[in-house]
């Protein structure tokens, strides 16, 4: 009832184990014919043994006798989906993920393919009926996925070449070959289906390959803008311009803000509120815990930007803020949370809450936070 | 099964309802008689509880200037809006009572009434265009702050009000330059105090929340956003008491959110003002209000601030005081806890919520006639006239008393924050002491 293959590597073994006594290649061939053993008993079992040729029931109704089934992908794909979702638990979440998602797909199609190979036993017919079902999910699927590799190809490509004009430059040559192209392929009378699928075979393969070179070489340097607290926790409040100032935005609105303070031409600093039109040069009562939303206006005829010094060493607070430099006649935004009164022994040691501006001595305004 | 064999046949001889019927018959005429007795009965009471006259927010009671404006405006378009319902729902109860089907022969269908249509367009658009000429001149009023004469700002937070007080240039506030102190911001809370026959501009924020602003019988409602300032226009010239609430829900104690504008005549009005600004003043050493200062400074002036309040301890020098400054951006999620410095001075607390005057004390100040109400007002409160079980209660386990999200297991969505003030667990001596301190805030 043995294989000769099993008979042999059993043999082997012995013979093996008794001269070379070498621990691990004994083990090597134990393992081996333990699993041509389990070869052997399979096929032992399946191949319908004893059968006579004047039984034709029997010869009909063998198991050897059955439809083969047709080749598939799937258990293949669940193999590598098992896989991934091993390496997901030591590694990744999100490729556990992609394995289950690989395997549940690849069950469904299995399960699918094995259905429609029963319809009939008309091959053809059942592919049919396989696709009529499949195609609903598997056509939105593969569009989704490829449109996503095209996309996502072409944006490392654009984020790959060396600056931001040369991807203007990159996408209007795409643009037009793309454009050529299609103006090609229209004018032609007729084109055959393989000269499409090579165009378009060709078209994808450089953009994937283009998209995966990009990838690798990685991202150019794209300069972060910094932002007003950067500014101020960099202490570049001064009158100099900094980055952050090169594209500022000049008109900010904000009509509900609770006081807009404005440089003067004469080089002094008010402060006006909601529901009172009046310019004010006295103390600007401002609430705590609060964040307070100024406007800054700049009606001198240089760039300005407005300062004001906080609680120094307070938690969850920076010690200065600012705004960006406003041109001459612009208007920024500067949100201010006081988090401790004007009284606080704090903000007395620093001579108390005031807005100013760097290059401006005379350009100062209290600020009283009760 | 057997029960859809039941309903089968309840169905199909009908001899279940058959017989509800018969006996609803059968009791049907005594009920019937009552039906519109009880309906008259309900419609009275309800139309008899627009009479009450302990309704404090009732905006058919107008007495601010701007409130007198939306009064005016809303009559007429209520009045306009109640003859139009009862004429339509008239109509169509006599049109369904009076064709309703009776087996007679169908009525001739006609169709193409130029006249009518035309009508039907035009009566309700002269309605409408006669409310609403009125109403835009209404809203552009009570826009108008040109001749603001006081400057108030309002802060709303889960779930009471701050109101701080503005120095004018000329060094007054709301016009009323202080006696013997130097001007200086005021903050208060709970209860708003303006002077009579002012103009007053509220400019009004959150601290966390949009709340809305609403004092039904000086003016209408006005939302509080955070980061951003709306403004409200009020006054009145009639001394007293005007309740509002907050009126765009803020969280769990939203109902709880309530406030009382206190008009004073302006002789009073100074006198609050100068209270406001008097310097602070220490217990007497060796009374339990000064055990209670000390027990403050280490259980509630880390939120609570009391301007003036200084610290001595552990030190021999009497001049070395340390300033106590609170703060509440640390402990509590909207950044801001109610200065104490005169709670007294006020009728209420935890977001005038609950009364600091006993029921009877309470209306002697409410009820009072506008001549004397300033007086009784500014007499604060007093030992006799605490209503210290209230007090008492809140200092014990305050979000018992008021809900507010402050369990320390559900604080992690606001950074270990509390909203609104936490349980503290203070000993029944420490309450006392707190008791006898802040009696003496006023």
């Amino acid at each position: 009832m043995f294989t000769t293959g099993a008979v042999a590597s059993l043999a082997g073994t012995v013979a093996y184990g008794v001269l070379a006594e070498g621990t691990m290649g004994t083990i090597g061939l134990v393992s081996a014919t333990v699993a041509l053993a389990t070869l052997a008993g399979i096929v032992i079992f399946t191949r319908d043994a004893n059968v006579f040729a004047d039984e034709p029931d029997t010869f009909d109704g063998a198991a050897a006798n059955a439809a083969r089934p047709g080749a598939s992908m799937w258990p293949f794909a669940l193999g590598l989906a098992v896989t991934t979702m091993t390496l997901g638990l030591v590694t990744y979440p999100a490729i556990f993920i992609l394995g289950a998602i690989l395997f549940v797909a690849g069950i469904a199609e299995w399960i699918l393919q094995a259905w429609s190979e029963r319809a009939s036993a008309d091959a053809s017919h059942n592919a049919e009926v396989r696709s009529r079902l499949a195609y609903t999910a598997e056509m939105p699927v593969a569009a989704a996925i490829g449109l996503g590799i095209v996309i996502y190809s072409f944006s490392r490509v654009m984020l790959g070449v060396p600056s931001k004009t040369s991807t203007i430059v990159a996408f209007s040559i795409v643009a037009t070959i793309v454009l050529i192209l299609g103006a090609i392929v229209g004018a032609k009378r007729s084109i055959t289906a393989p000269k499409i699928t090579a165009l378009f075979a060709v078209s994808g393969v450089v953009l994937i390959g283009g998209g995966a070179v990009s990838g690798l070489n990685g991202e150019r340097h794209i300069h972060e803008h910094e932002t007003t607290a950067y500014i101020a926790a960099k202490d570049e409040c001064g009158a100099e311009k900094t980055y952050a100032d090169k594209h500022a935005s000049q008109t900010v609105a904000g009509k509900a803000g609770n006081a807009e303070v404005r440089l003067t031409a004469a080089g002094t600093l008010v402060h006006r509120k909601p529901g009172d039109e009046t310019d004010r040069s006295s103390a600007l009562q401002l609430p705590r815990s609060n964040a307070n939303n100024l406007l800054f206006r700049n009606d001198s005829d240089e760039e300005r930007r407005l300062v004001i010094d906080l609680a120094p060493d307070y938690e969850g607070s920076p010690p200065r803020i600012c705004t960006t430099l406003v041109d001459p006649g612009g208007v920024q935004l500067i949100t201010v949370n006081f988090a401790v009164p004007s009284f606080a022994p704090e903000i007395t040691d620093i001579g108390g809450y005031r807005f100013y501006v760097p290059g401006v001595s005379s350009a100062e305004l209290e600020v009283v936070v009760p | 099964m057997s029960s859809r064999t039941n309903h089968d046949r309840t169905i199909s001889d009908g001899s279940h309802d058959a017989h509800t019927l018969d006996r609803v018959s059968a009791v049907n005429p005594r009920r019937r008689r009552r039906i519109p007795g009880i309906a008259a009965a309900i419609g009275a009471a309800i139309a008899l509880s627009a009479c009450a006259t302990d309704a404090p927010q009732d905006t058919w009671q107008p007495v601010g200037e701007n409130a007198q404006k939306i009064h005016d405006l809303q009559w007429p378009v209520f009045l306009t809006a109640g003859i139009v319902g009862v004429l339509v729902f008239g109509l169509l109860a006599v049109t369904v009572l009076r064709f309703r089907d009776k087996g007679q022969a169908m009525p001739e269908q006609t169709h193409g009434k130029p006249v009518i249509e035309y009508l039907f367009i035009a009566i309700p658009a002269v309605i409408l265009a006669a409310i609403a000429i009125p109403t835009v001149g209404v809203v552009m009023a009570l826009a108008d702050t040109d001749d603001t004469e006081c400057v108030i700002n309002v802060t709303g937070q889960q779930w009471w009000w701050e109101y701080d007080y503005e120095v004018e240039d000329d060094g007054t506030i709301c016009g009323f330059a202080p006696t013997a102190a130097e001007a200086a911001p005021i903050v208060t809370s709970g209860q708003l105090v303006i002077p009579a026959d002012t103009k007053v501009l509220l400019r009004g924020t959150s601290r966390d929340v949009i709340h809305s602003y609403w004092i039904p019988r000086l003016n209408g409602k006005r939302d509080m956003v955070p980061g951003r300032v709306h403004y409200l226009r009020l006054s009145s010239e009639t001394p007293g008491i005007y309740a509002g609430q907050c009126t765009e829900f803020c969280g769990l104690s939203h109902a709880n959110m309530r406030m009382e504008t206190i008009v004073l005549e302006p002789d009073h009005f100074q006198q609050w003002l100068d209270n406001e600004l008097e310097p602070y003043t220490s217990p007497e050493e060796g009374t339990l209000a000064a055990a209670g200062e000390a027990t403050f400074i280490t259980q509630c002036s880390r939120c609570h601030q009391v301007n003036g309040l200084v610290d001595d301890r552990g030190t021999d020098d009497p001049d070395d005081d340390t300033l106590v400054v609170s703060y509440p951006d640390q402990f509590v999620y909207s950044g801001a806890a109610p200065n104490l410095t005169n709670l007294m001075g006020r009728n209420t607390f935890a977001g005038a919520t609950f009364d600091l005057l006993t029921d009877e004390c309470r209306a002697d100040v409410w009820e009072a006639d506008p001549e004397v109400f300033g007086e009784r007002y500014l007499a604060g409160v007093t030992e006799d006239c605490l209503n210290e079980i209230e007090l008492r209660e809140w200092l014990r386990n305050s979000p018992a008393k008021k809900p507010m999200y402050a369990d320390a297991e559900m604080l992690t969505e606001t950074d270990g924050k509390t909203r609104g003030m936490p349980y503290l667990a203070l000993s029944e001596d420490q309450i006392d002491e707190l008791i006898a301190y802040l009696l003496e805030r006023k």
